[in-house]
């Protein structure tokens, strides 16, 4: 945990949502062997957005993250042409349509079709923390003075393991299950270096739990055409798992002699796996730290598990629609395969969205 | 404050099997830490940089499956003394090595890490790049161990990076490119994989690798005479061409093949490779440091010094 005088702020949120609604009913219609339970009532899911294949309508993974660059930086003081670093997080690395890259970045042919010509750029890739590690390392290159700002963006075509998982999954039980939950969107957001106490990136800290990362698993299908995701569901969400956040930020907090409660958080976001884990986790949270957990933000009801992109979407939906607060501090708590687990805390105020 | 090598290592896969970059990563990262005669626990941050792997794996990060094969801070609740490590996917092509420098640089310099595993390994996807006649990278893995030193000499120099604003499509498409065709692969997608290079990139290449490098011996003041350079190996004759275009004697550039044999080429891991065969050949008397210049797919470049502690 570092908190220094040259710490980094959130300068800039976009988003970038396709426009085509699929409600959970819709996709259960759509799944061979449909399953023995609620699913919505299981999630909390009621849809997600779906990208439309057209290739005119831009919305392979690539083509959303675009989108969300562009609609960061038209709320940002900087131009493209500013950024000295540009990083991608993007899980599913779609271009061109239907081809998955693994070189070049994304984050060097985004930077070009934008226009952040002497960007640094690479991709990371860190299941649905991917986000998080983008800001992260970000944060630690402004804090060591090498870059000024950067923009962290991912474009998630994630409802292409539903596919999948609507054509292979058997019952409930079926590794492929939480491939349901998922949505499409892109976020990208433009960090700089903090001037005030009113815009601040307080720690991100964050934790690989390894003896776990083979429980979800992402890779091309070997029965149909698709990609696909294999979660252990009952093993990846066991108590043991949940513990690891509040026990990690709690020993942080411990070395700077604060407590949970003295970070006087305003909310809190978890990653939006569904309305009842995050109900878990937030439980979890206040048996560990023995005290109340801040007002909950999430969209998962209305978008789905949109993957690397969650917890930022939650910000800007809520930041957009007022329904969270501007001069308040946040808490984001990545839940990942890997697993990886953190905290996330910041003041937000004046953020462009 | 310095970012110093404190151990590296490579490995070809076995010719008789099918390789795994977890499982190369994995040896590569153990060997260096023996090597460096630390405990695994004794690293905080896994960067893996690799960018092909087995069955194409897109979730977890390849890091997190190395940081358990290496068995880093296996369990934050489980262990004695809780000891956290943190890893994740860095993808870059061919400079992967050195983005991960930079972010290491960041991670030293703001007391986030003492200590930074880099681990680079590409195979084929179906573990066998030898069958493949379009592939043309090797089955191979290293790692590199990273560490904050206290003094102020020698370790690396400030990181550049370049290409972004070169032209990356040639007539809608990427020259230089390796993806799976999801339209197409049936069920045969853990296997498969498509890597581009048309006719002019190593040329490209060759001319962006010679700007960045006569770009940084400018800025950074070094004499390009007192320095070997190590580079990647986009084509077996790469060396020969960057030694020729910065009008260096070849013995002054270094990207040697992969061990092993095999024929492919190696990818990633080629500036620890490099390294390697630098160490172990001994610095000339009058090369007073390392210049490690990396090209790849974008095009992306970057270029990094360093100066061995004894020097």
């Amino acid at each position: 945990m570092t908190s220094d005088a040259r710490g980094s702020r959130f300068e800039a949120l976009g988003a970038y949502l396709p426009s085509t609604v699929q409600s959970t009913p819709d996709l259960v219609a759509s799944v061979v062997r449909p399953p023995d339970v609620d699913l919505e009532h299981i999630t909390g899911v009621a849809e997600r957005r779906v990208y439309d294949r057209r290739p005119e309508a831009g919305e392979d993974s690539y083509g959303l993250a675009l989108k969300a660059a562009r609609d960061a930086l038209g709320h940002s003081r900087y131009d493209a042409a500013d950024l000295d670093v540009v990083v991608s997080a993007s899980i599913t690395r779609f271009r061109d349509g239907d081809d998955f890259y693994f070189e070049p970045s994304f984050a060097g042919l985004l930077a070009h079709e934008l226009g952040a010509r002497r960007a640094i750029h690479f991709d990371v890739s860190n299941a649905c923390a991917g986000m998080m590690t983008g800001v992260h390392l970000l944060d630690r290159m402004i804090r060591a003075g090498i870059v000024r700002n950067g923009l962290v963006v991912s474009g998630e075509q994630a409802t292409r393991v539903a596919e999948t998982a609507a054509r292979e999954m058997v019952d409930s039980y079926d590794p492929q299950f939480a491939s349901l939950s998922v949505g499409d969107s892109a976020v990208a957001v433009v960090l700089d270096r903090a001037v005030d106490e009113a815009d601040r990136i307080h720690y991100v800290d964050l934790m690989t739990c390894a003896e776990y990362s083979h429980l979800c698993l992402g890779m091309p299908s070997d029965r149909t055409e698709g990609i696909a995701l294999y979660t252990d569901n009952r093993q990846m969400h066991k108590a043991d798992r949940l513990r690891m956040w509040p026990a990690f930020h709690g020993d942080q907090l411990a070395k700077l002699g604060h407590g949970f409660a003295d970070e006087g958080f305003d909310y809190i976001v978890q990653h939006q796996v569904g309305t009842r884990f995050i109900d878990y986790v937030n439980r979890t949270g206040a048996r560990e730290f023995g005290t109340e957990m801040p007002e909950s933000l999430s969209v998962v009801e209305e978008f789905g598990n949109t993957a690397s992109t969650a917890h930022f979407l939650v910000l800007h939906r809520h930041l957009k629609a007022g329904t969270a607060r501007r001069g308040a501090r946040y808490l984001l708590v990545p839940a990942a395969s890997g697993v990886v687990t953190g905290a996330l805390s910041a003041t937000i105020t004046n953020l462009g969205v | 404050m310095t970012t110093v090598i404190k151990a590296a290592s490579t490995l070809a896969a076995p010719a008789d099997e099918k390789a795994a970059a977890v499982l190369l990563a994995g040896q590569a990262a153990r060997e260096c830490l023996a090597e460096a005669r630390l405990s695994p626990d004794a690293v905080g941050v896994l960067i893996n940089v690799g960018v092909y792997r087995e069955h194409n794996t897109f979730e977890p990060a390849v890091g997190a499956l190395v940081q358990k094969e290496a068995g880093i801070n296996l369990d934050y609740l489980a262990h004695p003394v809780p000891g956290a490590a943190f890893s994740f996917d860095l993808m870059n092509g061919a400079c992967g090595v050195l983005n991960a420098v930079q972010v290491a640089q960041a991670m030293f310099s703001t007391g986030s890490a003492e200590r930074v595993l880099i681990t680079a390994a590409d195979v084929h996807p179906g573990g066998r790049a030898a069958l493949d006649d379009g592939y043309p990278y090797a089955d191979l893995g290293a790692a590199l161990l990273l560490e904050r030193s206290a003094t102020s000499e020698g370790g690396f120099g400030p990181v550049r990076t370049a290409g972004s604003g070169s032209p990356s499509e040639t007539a809608g498409y990427l020259p230089n490119a390796g993806y799976l065709p999801t339209a197409g692969m049936g069920a045969g997608g853990r296997t498969r994989i498509t890597v581009r290079r048309d006719p002019g990139f190593a040329g490209q290449l060759l001319d962006l690798a010679a700007d960045t490098t006569s770009g940084y011996a400018r800025t950074e003041g070094l004499d390009l005479h007192r320095t070997l350079l190590v580079s990647s190996r986009p084509t077996a004759d790469f060396a020969q061409r960057l030694a020729d275009r910065l009008g260096l004697p070849q013995s002054r550039v270094l990207a040697p093949d992969s061990p092993g044999g095999g024929g492919g080429l190696p990818h990633t891991a080629a500036p620890i490779l490099g390294y390697l065969r630098a160490v172990d050949q001994g610095l000339p008397e009058d090369v007073d440091q390392i210049l490690f210049v990396a090209v790849g797919a974008g095009p992306s470049a970057a270029c990094v010094s360093y100066r061995p502690q004894d020097r």
